[in-house]
């Protein structure tokens, strides 16, 4: 089947290992409040409180930050793209229909879990929230997807 | 929708594997179709109304709720 916007299904495993080592560095580093592991590094700020378009000092200079956190949020969104994107192993019009059902699903949710947030989480507690809502939305399709297909493989052998 | 691919399979003796090999598509597309849980596009009806060798109206009925 002809299909668009996927990647092939070889690098779904690459997705997986990327995915899983970002979650773990994401998870050491939220239980460390984002201290540690401290890999700092010299990066180009160029919007950033200190330096960059916004700030005071105006001057275009490296400065100094911990990468550990913007090394797990690109890993998690990389590795989380491919799992989700790439085709299966037998991709066909099915599984592209709950395909597209469980990305709807997984929109739905994640909005509802960030409209209750918006309502009921305040101040530090809210920008975690934020945080962590650059990535549900993917987690959340990953999960509904690979269990719908997993219950459809499943239903198979009731027909037996 | 609905369908007799079941009965169809049966007369022409081949698993739901075969058929799904046949026509391309994975065991748990043809299985969701018996189950009629997945209505096919129609390039798979068609498909479908090639390898059983008769015509799609045949093989597959519009439902009262559709």
């Amino acid at each position: 089947m002809k299909t668009r916007y996927l990647f092939p299904h070889r690098y779904k495993l690459f997705g997986w290992i990327i995915f899983g080592l970002g979650m773990v560095l994401g998870v050491i580093l939220s239980l460390n409040e984002f201290e540690y592991p401290n890999w700092s590094a010299n990066v180009f700020p160029l919007i950033g409180e200190k330096e960059g378009f916004f700030a005071q000092n105006k001057s275009r200079t490296w400065s100094e930050n911990n990468i550990a956190d913007e090394i797990a949020s690109l890993m998690i969104i990389v590795g989380g793209i491919l799992v989700a994107f790439c085709k299966l192993k037998d991709e066909d019009e099915y599984s592209a229909t709950i395909r597209t059902e469980s990305l709807i699903w997984a929109t739905y949710v994640n909005y509802i879990v960030l409209i209750l947030s918006i309502i009921i989480v305040y101040d530090m507690p809210f920008f975690h929230v934020l945080i962590y809502n650059m990535f549900t939305i993917l987690l959340f399709f990953i999960l509904r997807f690979h269990y719908m297909i997993f219950k459809t493989k499943k239903m198979i052998h009731y027909e037996e | 929708m609905k369908n007799n691919l079941k009965v169809e399979r049966a007369i022409k003796n081949i698993t739901q594997a075969q058929l799904a090999e046949l026509i391309g598509v994975s065991r748990q597309t043809i299985n969701a179709m018996e189950l009629n849980k997945y209505v096919p596009s129609t390039v798979l009806a068609l498909k479908i109304s090639n390898i059983f060798e008769k015509r799609v109206n045949d093989i597959f009925f519009l439902d009262p709720d559709d």
